[in-house]
Parts: structure tokens; C-alpha cells; sequence
């Protein structure tokens, strides 16, 4: 498994331009839009709730201990009316690549989704991506 | 909140006699010859209706096996898709003057102050255009898939009055009639502890909402007045929406739960646009 990968961009169009899907509050209250990460790892379950999604990714750190993010994203609707199901989001178990946008309050392991790349070729788009 | 409610709610008793401000039914009624109609004759509202969930402003892009809700602009959208509208500007009611203050102190402070953001019910006119409609010759009945849950609304429209629910509620007691082609209703006893928006908008008990519905061939069309003249200087008349008939069922809702309120870090919030 791979190592996480932080992309800082500390870049005044971010806000704009990350434009994360409507959410039942607001994105920017409680994740740093200003800022990016990428993360490697296995997605192990979805939360398929209300408000929000979730996903249970386990992503390696560098001193080889494994740590479970939380992905917030779209509420239930919207991930059905865009075609998506849990088992789509929960892919195969193969490793995926996942950027988002780290929680503002520095909890550790949460973040808001904006892509994930899985190992097959295809991906889930939820936002811009710098 | 509730003993403001309650407070606003002597309030508006006292204005009982206030004249509420009726929008022209034949202003708003709307005939069209060429709807599919059912058995008694009046325009068929059945059928499940994607009303874009406040999602209107996206159009989700199939690319291969990929799927792109925002984001991936320079893909070119099907010629079947309907286009993506940008996001409209807030739609707000007018406030009494009095007033003006608390709807700004409640939206500054929405992240503690807003029921939806804890799953509650998100009231009417809020929750929108209905997700799917059943109707009968004696009632309608409006099915919602909502974040903060699934809700129904049964609406009679056999000519009784209100009062089939006694207890005000998030939803209220509806009742309908046609007017023309145009379903009127008319819904009354809520709780008071909703909003009309997303902005700290508040409403008493006493508020009335008149909601009119009609079909123009796959495209439902959904207005709304609320009537709350004890704290709105007028009836706020919400932006139209519109709807249109999907193959795309809705189904048992999931569960609302919860997980964000305590990692919100200021009063910054967003304004559905639905």
C-alpha cells in the first residue's frame, strides 16, 4: 500500500475553483478549501446515510501503521440521481486514489471527496481537482 | 427557538384578523389541453418527478465508466441531457421591519440554530416540489426522498376542510382543489418549528402555504405562496420550480444521521438553492 501523499496548494482561486457539490451545509465551514490532499489507499466500507456519505478508506502512513479516513460526500439522492451506488463507490478492494479537502477543525483522518481513481481506469468526479 | 415561537405565535393570534393577502387563483390557474389526463378527467400529476434534489445546476456526466458531477466542464454533455443552469440568486421573504434582526441573528448562527441540519423535517414550502405523486380522484398523495428523511403528505381534495391532523406538524395539514388544470393546496397547522429557507427565515404557527401544481407535458410545474403576515411583510411568493418525469424510482430513504455539526468551525454556510 501506498504512502500518503499531501499536495498543499495554497492558492487564492481554490475556494471557486474546488466548488464541491451542494451539501446540506456548508463545505467550507468545516473543510479547508484552500487545500488538497491525495490519499492511496482501500476503500473498506460506505456509510450510505443522510446527510452525507461516507467512505471508510484505510490509507498506509509513512511508519507503515494503517489509518482509517473518513470521506464525506453527497448525500444519498444526489449519489443516485448521478448513477452511483455503494457498491460502485465501494469498488472491489483494489487500492484507489482519493483527493479531498481536510477538515479545518484539525481532526485527524477526516476530509471532504472530491475524486477517487480506481485501479480499473475509471473514477468518480465530485469536484475540481487542482 | 420554541419560546420565541411561542411568543410570535400570541403574536400572530392577536393579528388574527389581518388581512392575508390572496394571490388570484385565475392569475396562477393554467389549462393545458394536450396533458395526459386520468380516468376523471383531470390532468395525470402521477409518476416519479426529479426535481434535481437542489442539484438543478449540476448535470452529472457519464464519461465511459466514469462519472463526473462537477468538475469535469470541458467533457461534452449528451444531446439528450438537459442543461445545467447556474446556480440562482438566494430567494428570500420580506420580513415586518421588527423582525429583520432576528432572521439575520438566525442565519449568522444557522449552524446551531437550523432544525435540518439535524435531521429534522424541513417543513413547507422548503422541502419542495414532491419526488413522486399518487393521485385518486379524492386525494393526492406527495412523497418526498429528503436528506433529512422520506416524508408524505396525503392531500384530500374531496372538498373537507382541514383537520384530519390535529397536532401541528413539520408538513401541516393540506387539503386541495382544482382550479382548472392546476392543483391548488393549501396547507395550515404547523409546528412553527421550521424555516422557509435556508437563511434563519423562521414562520409561526399560523403560517399558510399555498402550493400550485400543474403538468405541461413531462415537465411539472410547482409555485408556492407563505402566508405569515404576523412577521412577513408579505406573502413571499418562492421562486417556480420545475420537475420533470423520470424513470429513476425513489426508494426507502437512509437514514439521516449526523457527523458535522461538531467539526463546523464558523457560521459560514451556503444557500440551497432549491
Amino acid at each position: 500500500m501506498n504512502m500518503i501523499t499531501r499536495i498543499i496548494l495554497m492558492c487564492a482561486g481554490c475556494l471557486a475553483a474546488a466548488g464541491p457539490v451542494a451539501a446540506h451545509h456548508s463545505v467550507a465551514g468545516q473543510f479547508d478549501v484552500r487545500n488538497q490532499l491525495t490519499l492511496n489507499g482501500v476503500i473498506t466500507d460506505v456509510d450510505w446515510i443522510n446527510p452525507h456519505t461516507y467512505l471508510h478508506v484505510d490509507v498506509e502512513n509513512d511508519d507503515g501503521t494503517v489509518s482509517t479516513w473518513q470521506i464525506e460526500s453527497a448525500p444519498t439522492a444526489m449519489m443516485r440521481k448521478a448513477g452511483l451506488t455503494s457498491a460502485m463507490l465501494m469498488g472491489d478492494g483494489s487500492p484507489v486514489t482519493i483527493v479531498a479537502i481536510p477538515a479545518r477543525d484539525g481532526t485527524e483522518n477526516l476530509a471532504w471527496l472530491l475524486r477517487i481513481d480506481y485501479e480499473a481506469g475509471h473514477f468518480y468526479q465530485f469536484g475540481a481537482v487542482d | 427557538m420554541s419560546n420565541i415561537t411561542v411568543t410570535i405565535a400570541r403574536m400572530a393570534a392577536t393579528l388574527a384578523g389581518a388581512a392575508c393577502l390572496a394571490i388570484s387563483a385565475a392569475a396562477f390557474a393554467q389549462d393545458t389541453a394536450d396533458v395526459p389526463r386520468t380516468a376523471d378527467g383531470r390532468p395525470d400529476l402521477n409518476g416519479t418527478w426529479d426535481n434535481g434534489a437542489g442539484i438543478d445546476f449540476l448535470r452529472p456526466q457519464a464519461i465511459g465508466a466514469s462519472i463526473c458531477l462537477r468538475g469535469c466542464e470541458e467533457q461534452a454533455p449528451p444531446a439528450s441531457a438537459r442543461p445545467a443552469s447556474p446556480p440562482p440568486p438566494p430567494d428570500r421573504p420580506v420580513y415586518r421591519p421588527e423582525y429583520v434582526a432576528m432572521v439575520k441573528d438566525l442565519e449568522e448562527r444557522q449552524v446551531e440554530t437550523d432544525p435540518v441540519l439535524r435531521c429534522f423535517a424541513p417543513g413547507v414550502p422548503r422541502i419542495g416540489p414532491p419526488d413522486k405523486i399518487v393521485q385518486q380522484p379524492h386525494e393526492v398523495v406527495f412523497l418526498y426522498d429528503d436528506v433529512s428523511g422520506s416524508f408524505f403528505r396525503i392531500v384530500p381534495i374531496d372538498g373537507r376542510g382541514h383537520g384530519a391532523n390535529p397536532e401541528p406538524s413539520y408538513l401541516g395539514d393540506a387539503i386541495g382543489h382544482w382550479d382548472g388544470d392546476t392543483l391548488v393546496v393549501e396547507t395550515v397547522n404547523f409546528n412553527g418549528e421550521t424555516w422557509l429557507t435556508d437563511d434563519g427565515s423562521f414562520h409561526t404557527p399560523d403560517l399558510r402555504v399555498v402550493e400550485r401544481i400543474w403538468r405541461e407535458g413531462d415537465t411539472l410545474h410547482w409555485q408556492a405562496t407563505a402566508h405569515d403576515p404576523a412577521v412577513l411583510a408579505e406573502p413571499w411568493e418562492k421562486r417556480p420550480r420545475t420537475a420533470f418525469l423520470t424513470d429513476l424510482e425513489i426508494v426507502e430513504g437512509a437514514p439521516c444521521i449526523e457527523r458535522d455539526i461538531d467539526h463546523i468551525v464558523d457560521g459560514s454556510h451556503h444557500d440551497n438553492p432549491r
